[in-house]
C-alpha cells in the first residue's frame, strides 16, 4: 500500500477555500440563530397564545427532523413550488439557520427560566416594562448561564456545516470529496478533512470554555 | 408632600391566593416623614400588604391610595407610580451581572433616561450616602451581605423615591452585618424618608418607628406608637406575640 500525501498539498487552494466556506457557514449561521433563537425563545414564553403556539410549533418542527432532510427540502421543494430557487450557499444557510435557531430557543428558553422571579421584580419596582427587564436583566444573566451550551451547540454546527455538502456547497467537506474523487486518494483526503475539522474545532470548544469561565456569573 | 400630609392610606385591603386570605381588611395610614413599621409572626401578611403598595401583587378588595390617588390597576400608569416608590427585599436581589454602580445607574439610566454621566454622578452620590464608594467597581459576589443590601438601598434611593418600602432588609443577613444596614435605615429615617419597614428587629421598630402595626392572620391587631406596642400593648395577640420573641419591654 502507498500513500501519496501530495495530493492534500496540491489542491491546498481549493481545501483553504473549502475551509473559509465551512467558517463562513458557522459564523454565518449562529450570527443568525443567536438574535433569532432568543426572538423565539421570548415569543415562546411571552407571546399572545396563538404565536406561542406558533413558536412552539416551529420549534418541535425544526428540532425533530433530521438536518440532512431539512437541506435537501431546501434546495428541492422551494424551486418546484415557487420556480425561484436560491444559491446552494444561501440554502445551505437557510437550512442550518432553521435548524439551530431551534435549538437555541430552546436553550434560552431555559435560561429565562433559571433567573428567579425576584430578579424581574427588583426590575419592575424600578419602573421598567417588561421588555425593559427582559433587556437589561434577565437576557444578560440568561445569555451568561447557556454560554457553555452554545459553545456545545457552536461546535456541533462548525461539524453539521458538512452536511450540506449534500447540495453541493463548496465548504470544506464537498472539496475534499470532490478531490478524493477526481485523484482516488481516498485516505489522504478524509485524513487530511478529519484533520482540518478537529484542528478547527479543538480551539473552539477550548475558547468558548474560557470565554465561559471568564464571563461566567457568581452569585 | 407636606410633612404629615397621609402619603399612602390603606382602606380595608383584601388580598386572597386561592382560598387562602392573606389580608382579611387592612386599614392603615402612612404620614408624609413617618416611619411605620409593620411587624408580626410570619405569614400574617405584613408582607403582602407591602408588595400591594406597589402592585407587585393586586389586591381582592379595599383599596390603597398613594398620594391621594387611588392606586392603578393599569400596568402603564403603575409603572410610574413605582418610580416613586423604592423597594428593598430581603434577598436583596441586586442584579448579580452588573457592579455595583451600574446597579445603582440602573434605574436612572433605563427608567428616568438620564446620560451615562448623569446616571453614575446620581449612582456614586448615593453609594457614598450607604458608606459604600469604594466598592461602586465590585460586583455584588465579592460584597458582604450586609454591603449587598446597602447597595440595594442605594439602588432604590437613585429613582428619588417619596416612599421607601423595605420587605424584611435584614432576615438574611449575618447578625454581624445587621447593624450596618439598620444604621442607613436610621440615617434615613432622620432625614425625613417616609418609610414602610417589615421587619423582625424589634429594637429598630421602637428606636426608628413612629407607628408600628401588629399584623397576625392577615390584620392589624393593634396599631399605635412605639411606646404602645411595646411598653403598654392593649391586645392579648401583641402581649404574645411580643413574649414570644423575649421582648420584656
Amino acid at each position: 500500500m502507498s500513500f501519496d500525501w501530495s495530493v492534500v498539498w496540491q489542491h491546498r487552494d481549493a481545501l483553504i477555500a473549502g475551509t473559509a466556506t465551512t467558517i463562513l457557514l458557522t459564523v454565518a449561521t449562529m450570527a443568525i440563530a443567536v438574535p433569532c433563537g432568543i426572538i423565539v425563545a421570548i415569543l415562546r414564553l411571552y407571546g399572545w397564545a396563538p404565536v406561542r403556539a406558533l413558536a412552539t410549533a416551529y420549534v418541535e418542527f425544526f428540532r425533530n427532523l433530521p438536518l440532512i432532510l431539512v437541506v435537501f427540502w431546501a434546495f428541492y421543494v422551494p424551486p418546484i413550488l415557487t420556480g425561484l430557487g436560491l444559491s446552494p450557499l444561501a440554502t445551505g444557510l437557510a437550512a442550518l439557520a432553521l435548524n439551530v435557531t431551534a435549538y437555541n430557543a430552546e436553550t434560552f428558553r431555559a435560561g429565562i427560566n433559571s433567573i428567579r422571579r425576584g430578579q424581574v421584580e427588583a426590575a419592575m419596582v424600578l419602573g421598567m416594562n417588561r421588555v425593559q427587564a427582559l433587556r437589561r436583566v434577565v437576557v444578560p444573566q440568561a445569555v451568561r448561564r447557556i454560554l457553555p451550551v452554545l459553545a456545545s451547540t457552536w461546535v456541533s454546527l462548525f461539524k453539521d456545516t458538512s452536511l450540506v455538502s449534500v447540495i453541493a456547497v463548496t465548504e470544506l467537506a464537498y472539496v475534499s470529496m470532490q478531490i478524493r474523487a477526481q485523484s482516488f486518494r481516498v485516505l489522504e483526503m478524509l485524513t487530511a478533512m478529519a484533520a482540518i475539522y478537529w484542528l478547527l474545532g479543538y480551539p473552539q470548544a477550548k475558547l468558548v470554555d474560557w470565554i465561559q469561565r471568564r464571563f461566567a456569573i457568581t452569585e | 408632600m407636606a410633612a404629615g400630609a397621609k402619603i399612602i392610606r390603606y382602606r380595608g385591603v383584601i388580598k386572597r391566593y386561592g382560598g387562602f386570605q392573606a389580608l382579611g381588611g387592612v386599614d392603615l395610614d402612612v404620614h408624609a416623614g413617618e416611619v411605620v413599621c409593620l411587624i408580626g409572626p410570619s405569614g400574617s401578611g405584613k408582607s403582602t400588604l407591602l408588595r400591594c403598595t406597589n402592585g407587585l401583587e393586586a389586591i381582592d378588595g379595599g383599596d390603597i391610595e398613594f398620594e391621594g390617588a387611588m392606586l392603578p390597576r393599569d400596568e402603564r400608569a403603575l409603572r410610574a407610580v413605582r418610580t416613586r416608590m423604592g423597594m428593598v427585599f430581603q434577598s436583596f436581589e441586586l442584579f448579580p451581572h452588573l457592579t455595583a454602580l451600574e446597579n445603582v445607574a440602573e434605574g436612572p439610566r433605563t427608567v428616568l433616561r438620564n446620560d451615562l454621566v448623569e446616571a453614575n454622578r446620581r449612582a456614586t452620590a448615593m453609594l457614598a450616602k450607604v458608606g459604600l464608594a469604594d466598592k461602586a467597581s465590585s460586583y455584588p459576589s465579592a460584597l458582604s451581605g450586609g454591603q449587598q443590601q446597602r447597595v440595594a438601598i442605594a439602588r432604590a434611593l437613585a429613582m428619588e423615591p417619596d416612599v421607601m418600602l423595605f420587605d424584611e432588609p435584614t432576615s438574611a443577613l449575618d447578625p454581624e452585618t445587621i447593624g450596618e444596614v439598620l444604621s442607613v435605615m436610621k440615617k434615613l429615617a432622620d432625614e425625613g424618608m417616609t418609610m414602610v419597614v417589615v421587619t423582625h428587629e424589634m429594637t429598630f421598630a421602637r428606636r426608628v418607628g413612629d407607628w408600628v402595626a401588629v399584623f397576625d392572620t392577615g390584620r392589624i391587631v393593634e396599631q399605635g406608637p412605639p411606646t404602645q406596642i411595646f411598653d403598654a400593648p392593649t391586645t392579648e395577640r401583641t402581649r404574645d406575640f411580643l413574649s414570644h420573641l423575649g421582648w420584656t419591654g
